[in-house]
């Protein structure tokens, strides 16, 4: 290991531990209102903000950042594991607390997601990690965004501690099995995971009960109208909420926060072991079913290190099979379906050609088409290219007279997918045979070029005088 | 004949040509409404300049937010600064329709002027929504945070109501370089809009030439935060188009 002993500036140290941490793939400051305060700085909009977008696509919203790369372990897949040769270094909180506070006046980020390598110990790395929290909400004021990568393994108490501190709470799950778990992270164990992410779902139901919320996590409005979403049938309010985390003396007091407001969430990789689409995705509604999480994050492996038992460098990232699981994803959270609607054991992974929903529809074509000034929230919720919001304008504007196709259009309802599903008035738009192998051909067309656009990344535009050769007038 | 009824680009005098257009009794289809200047003037149609009158103005904000609702007159005076040349006459359609049937009137896309005044509306809150994430401030002598934008429309106001409650102990003023308007925040008090002199705006350009540490330090971030085997400029493109680049430090 490469040990730099003279001092790096703030600038090396940036580098090298933003570097480290860009393979974690959440960077959203979604999920919670917070209004600003007089003589603090920030505040955080449930809708999350993007400041940039860096040259891989994926939205810059918070300084995603590592406290230090340095570890005890020695995870095959990870770019940080003890047997690389890297460059590592570590932030005091001083300086990561300045940094934060000083990009977030200039408006470069939303907030701050901090995570570590494990230095020494669990227990020592989050106990610097809360530190760093601390400083930050109290000595500088910060009132904005804070999600914290909370380490496996460390005690109850300072998870509890960055708890409160952080808006958002995160313990990456990495793998949906313990088999593909324990090889390729020696050292580490699966249930060491679990049942932290318990605790921490217990607690944040503990302290909304507690300040007179429900147990739940609020969802997304359109929820309230099905009947059978994956949360329609979870019941936290049954459980007892005894196996909450608290953080000695007396810090919740003082700080008079909520328990990470903004939920917690996690992280699976795919693509460096064998899971189907399938187990990846009932993991993930077991998830949000059991632990009530947030939000499930996908992250395309991209090959670091050599090692048999992972694709070799070089393979490219299945950004593919990562799109589709993040649209399926999105079809659990605001669509009510279910995982084994989707996908099923003789039909383990989804079709890359067509989007899940889109592949849906054409296994059902029993349902449709359905009419769009009759059809209840659920119904129409099922065709593709059409959303909650365009249910929502759906619903509103066929309370005062029917709805025909040009006013869909102006709704914003996709009908290069839509039109093959629906009627207005009994009529369709075109004249279209509702046979599998025809819809399924011309939406496969249709999606050919946004599933090229994922897949190649050459870029062209128009050259201009004015921004390529800075050319000025007069 | 249409009698076109024109007005400056500022709050009380479009509500003014609203009242003028209202009390003309010409006739709601024998009027227009535009904001000047006038590009393209047409034989057919008579122009009738309207001075902004605070009485005027203040009497269709009374009537609105009594006859209809105070709700509507906020999401009907939110989108006045978008740049869409047609957006004055649309509210006034909007008006129309609004006083006749009431404030639901904004889910009815039966009516053509309501779908168009969505579509104008939605497309303004998302350009004022993209400065609250691409605006970048420059730190003037550690205290003042200076930051310009060139918008299409008259975003400053939703843009700085934000910064508001984000940053209400700092000094800072956002500049729209296009239309010459600034929010300057004074620390633990409210904003306020300033019009700015060529003077001004030619002294306020240089504070983007300061030299500022840390915009050396976010480059730094930009560049290593990116992973390069997932190289995708056109994604990159389509979420942060080049004419909203102009001011981001990033890119420069």
């Amino acid at each position: 290991m490469n040990e730099l002993t003279q001092a790096l500036s703030i600038n090396e140290k940036l580098e090298i531990l933003s570097d480290a941490a860009k393979y974690d793939v959440a960077c959203t400051s979604s999920g919670v209102d917070r209004r600003g305060k007089q003589g603090f700085l920030g505040n955080s909009c449930s809708a999350g903000i993007c400041h940039a977008f860096s040259e891989d696509g994926r939205c810059i919203s918070l300084l995603k950042i590592l406290m230090s790369n340095h570890c005890i372990y020695d995870c095959k897949y990870c770019i940080n594991r003890r047997s690389n040769d890297n460059r590592r270094a570590s932030f005091t909180p001083d300086e990561l607390c300045t940094l934060t506070i000083e990009f977030y006046k200039r408006n470069y980020i939303e907030g701050l997601f901090l995570s570590s390598g494990v230095v020494q110990s669990p227990e020592y790395t989050m106990e610097r990690i809360c530190e760093t929290l601390f400083l930050l909400r109290t000595k500088y004021r910060f009132n904005g965004y804070i999600h914290v990568k909370a380490i496996p393994g460390a005690p109850d108490e300072l998870l509890a501690r960055a708890g409160l501190l952080a808006d958002r709470i995160s313990i990456n799950l990495e793998f949906p099995s313990a088999e593909s778990f324990e090889s390729l992270a020696p050292g580490k164990n699966f249930n060491k995971i679990l049942q932290p992410m318990a605790q921490i779902s217990d607690t944040i139901a503990g302290h909304r009960l507690a300040i007179g919320k429900s147990a739940r996590m609020e969802r997304c409005g359109i929820n309230k109208y099905l009947e059978n979403s994956i949360f329609s049938d979870l019941k936290l309010e049954d459980k007892s909420h005894t196996d909450l985390m608290i953080a000695g003396g007396s810090l919740a007091r003082d700080l008079r926060r909520p328990f990470a407001p903004a939920g917690q969430s996690t992280q699976m990789i795919i693509g460096a072991s064998n899971e189907t689409d399938l187990e990846l995705i009932s993991t993930s509604q077991q998830l949000y079913k059991s632990f009530d999480l947030k939000r499930v994050f996908y992250s395309a492996y991209i090959p670091l290190n050599e090692d048999s038992a992972l694709p070799a460098p070089g393979t490219p990232p299945p950004l593919l099979r990562e799109h589709r699981l993040y649209q399926a994803d999105w079809l659990l959270r605001y669509y009510g379906f279910h995982a084994e609607e989707l996908l099923s054991s003789s039909r383990p992974n989804f079709n890359e050609k067509i989007d899940p929903k889109c592949d849906w529809a054409v296994r059902h074509l029993d349902i449709f088409p359905v009419e769009i000034n009759k059809a209840p929230h659920d119904l129409l919720l099922r065709v593709p290219g059409i959303g909650p919001k365009g249910v929502q304008r759906i619903v509103e504007a066929r309370k005062y007279g029917s709805v025909n196709f040009e006013m869909l259009k102006k709704m914003g309802i996709v009908l290069k997918r839509a039109q093959y599903f629906i009627t207005c008035q009994g009529k369709m738009l075109y004249k279209i045979p509702i046979e599998e192998s025809f819809i399924t051909n011309s939406l496969v067309d249709s999606n050919r070029k946004e599933n090229f656009g994922i897949l190649d990344n050459t870029s062209y535009r128009q050259m201009n005088l004015f921004d390529d050769f800075r050319l000025a007038i007069g | 004949m249409i009698t076109v009824f024109t007005c400056e680009n500022d709050f009380t005098a479009m509500f003014s040509c609203i009242h003028a257009a209202w009390s003309s009794r010409l006739g709601h289809e024998h009027v227009r409404l535009q904001v000047e200047p006038v590009e393209q003037m047409n034989l057919f149609e008579n122009y009738v300049h309207v001075d902004a009158d605070e009485k005027k103005a203040e009497s269709v904000i009374y009537a609105i937010n009594c006859k209809i609702s105070p709700a509507f007159y906020a999401q009907i005076s939110y989108c006045l600064g978008a740049y869409e040349q047609d957006t004055l006459d649309t509210i006034y359609r909007v008006l129309i329709l609004g006083f006749a049937y009431g404030e639901h009137i904004l889910s009815m896309y039966q009516y053509k002027d309501i779908t168009r005044f969505l579509e104008i509306s939605r497309r303004y809150g998302g350009e004022a929504h993209s400065f609250l994430e691409f605006l970048r401030f420059h730190c003037i002598g550690g205290k003042l945070f200076v930051a310009h934008i060139e918008p299409k429309s008259r975003v400053v106001m939703p843009v700085a109501e934000h910064f508001a409650d984000r940053m209400p102990s700092e000094y800072w003023i956002i500049v729209d370089d296009i239309h010459k308007e600034a929010a300057i925040h004074p620390a633990d008090s409210a904003y306020y809009m300033y019009y700015l002199t060529d003077e001004e705006m030619d002294k306020l350009k240089l504070t983007e030439k300061e030299n500022d540490s840390y915009t050396f330090l976010w480059k730094t971030y930009f560049d290593t935060i990116a992973i390069k085997e997932r190289k995708n400029p056109k994604c990159q493109l389509y979420h942060f188009p080049i004419w909203k680049r102009s001011h981001a430090v990033e890119f420069l």
